[in-house]
């Protein structure tokens, strides 16, 4: 790779452009509105991330996050496979995933809120049925693209059903299981942040929300700062893992070769 | 065709089968959260149509179209220029994808600090949330564009519009519609998240005023018009794409089935 300064430096010097904007905007016209400056944004940044409280946060949401994740990938794989293995399963569960795929969690949040209360349990679920649904249809579409013909040859070769759906069906699943891991992790983020922010549900949303009501604005705009800092390590993590577990397959092998 | 039959059978009584079974199950059910589905229906004609259809339902849809017309629109214009500006990109791309990395709804306490509980406040953070999708997917379709049509496009002397509208937007045509699905998704989130926090109208607020003063029917019927809004929404822009895109559905699959 070619290291070339030049883009380099304009795209800092947007960032401080943006921020010296933000700044005098604050301080210059709009200093008798709610915005803060940036300078109190950075201060505020600072006290935070010298309390324990935020960082209990931050590890309840990222537990959260991946417990949610977790049990949804192995549920949803499980469950697909199972729904996509057997043609009767398929049909009938086709037009209730369909109906539910485009509804997101957010609306079952009153429900979820009721039953279980502003707990970190409430949170989980959230996140499981949030990620659980596209997990679950990817990996259909995953197992019904299996090539027949390698199906097949290993049924030939004397291979039990349970060995090849291990060896042939769920290998060749694996990429659509990939995308749709790499759709779900920042899901599973926004979703535990979502459950914080409008459930009460422990971590960095539960605090956003307060900030929010106690007028202390300074630390809101710290908080979703780090959230979009946090936001951005779990797109870049999902994508090397997925790189990483997936170095095999064509769509890897070419970016390999580049 | 008698096995079709079966699937078919299998794919529309599924459905029905569960609201069958969940209106017998909950009918004699004196549970507080899970009250019967009979009740539930009986509410939700109560409260949706019409009493609260105009000042709640009507406002929800507005505020939604709203802000997710104004963000689509501004992210494709803002996608070219990013996408075809190459210091606009260098100066812009860092700043859009943190910007992206923080959880939507998590913009919404920033503007009720900013601008207060009124409409524009839901209208602007719909706007804001679901303009990245949209954008970013436009800055990458046109990044893709082949080659070989710009410089047809060149060699034809075509005018700045003539490429804007004849080649760049077909060409990304396909990669902006996925931002735009993505967007309207978020644009719903948003809707009911800035609904639940705080506000007294709309569909969300409505639902979570329910929830918190355990009128378990009512907030049911809610999430009920909630679901079924998320996926009329999305089985319409489905129409739509399919329309804008016949061409493009067309090829790809003549090119699968060559």
């Amino acid at each position: 790779m070619k290291f070339r300064p030049k883009p380099l430096i304009t795209s800092v010097a947007g960032i401080l452009a943006a921020i010296v904007l933000w700044q005098l905007i604050a301080v210059g016209p709009a200093a008798d509105s709610p915005l803060p400056p940036a300078s109190a944004v950075a201060e505020s940044l600072g006290t935070v991330l010298g309390t324990s409280l935020f960082w209990s946060d931050l590890a309840a949401t990222v537990g959260i996050a991946l417990l949610g994740l977790g049990t949804a990938a192995l549920a949803g794989v499980v469950l697909g496979i199972l729904v996509g293995s057997f043609e009767p399963f398929r049909y009938a569960t086709l037009a209730v995933l369909e109906f539910l795929k485009p509804i997101p969690p957010i609306v079952i949040l009153p429900l979820i809120v009721l039953v279980l209360g502003p707990t970190g349990q409430m949170s989980w679920v959230l996140v499981f049925f949030g990620c659980v649904l596209p997990i679950i249809m990817q990996t259909v579409d995953g197992v019904h693209d299996t090539d027949p013909v390698a199906r097949d040859t290993a049924r030939s070769y004397g291979l039990k059903e349970p060995e090849i759906l291990a060896r042939v069906v769920l290998p060749s699943a694996m990429p659509f299981i990939g995308t749709a891991m790499r759709v779900a992790a920042p899901a599973a983020l926004v979703i535990t942040v979502v459950a914080g922010l409008l459930g009460g549900g422990p971590g960095l949303g539960r605090s956003i929300y307060q900030a929010q009501a106690a007028g202390d604005y300074p630390t809101l705009y710290a908080l979703v700062a780090v959230l979009g800092v946090l936001g951005l390590l779990f797109q870049g993590a999902t994508r090397l893992v997925e790189g990483k577990l997936l170095h095999w397959h064509e769509s890897f092998r070419e970016a390999a070769h580049a | 065709m008698n096995r079709k039959a079966l699937h078919w059978i299998l794919g529309a009584g599924t459905p029905v089968l569960l609201l069958a079974l969940w209106w017998i199950a909950s009918e004699q059910s004196t549970s507080a959260f899970f009250p019967p589905l009979r009740v539930i229906l009986e509410r939700f004609q109560a409260l949706w149509l019409f009493e609260h259809f105009q000042s709640d339902v009507l406002l929800s849809l507005r505020n939604l179209l709203l802000g997710y017309g104004v963000a689509s629109v501004a992210g494709i214009a803002l996608g070219f220029v990013i996408a075809l500006v190459p210091v606009a990109r260098q100066i812009l791309e860092p700043l859009i994808h943190f910007l992206r990395g923080i959880p939507p709804v998590a913009l919404v306490p920033i503007f009720i600090s900013l601008i207060g509980f009124g409409i524009e406040m839901r209208v602007a953070s719909i706007a804001l949330a679901s303009l990245f999708p949209t954008m970013i997917a436009t800055v990458d379709g046109i990044r893709s564009v082949d080659p070989g049509l710009k410089d047809v496009a060149r060699v034809y002397r075509f005018t700045t519009t003539e490429k804007t509208f004849r080649v760049y937007l077909p060409a990304a045509g396909p990669q902006i519609f996925s931002g735009l699905q993505v967007g309207l998704q978020v644009a719903f989130i948003v809707m009911i998240a800035s609904e639940m926090l705080g506000s007294s109208q709309g569909i969300g607020a409505m639902t979570i005023l329910a929830q918190q003063s355990f009128m378990t029917a009512d907030m049911w019927a809610g999430i009920l018009l909630l679901g079924v809004i998320g996926f009329a929404a999305n089985l319409i822009f489905d129409l739509i794409r399919r329309r804008v895109l016949a061409w493009y559905i067309g090829s790809r699959k003549l090119a699968r089935a060559a």
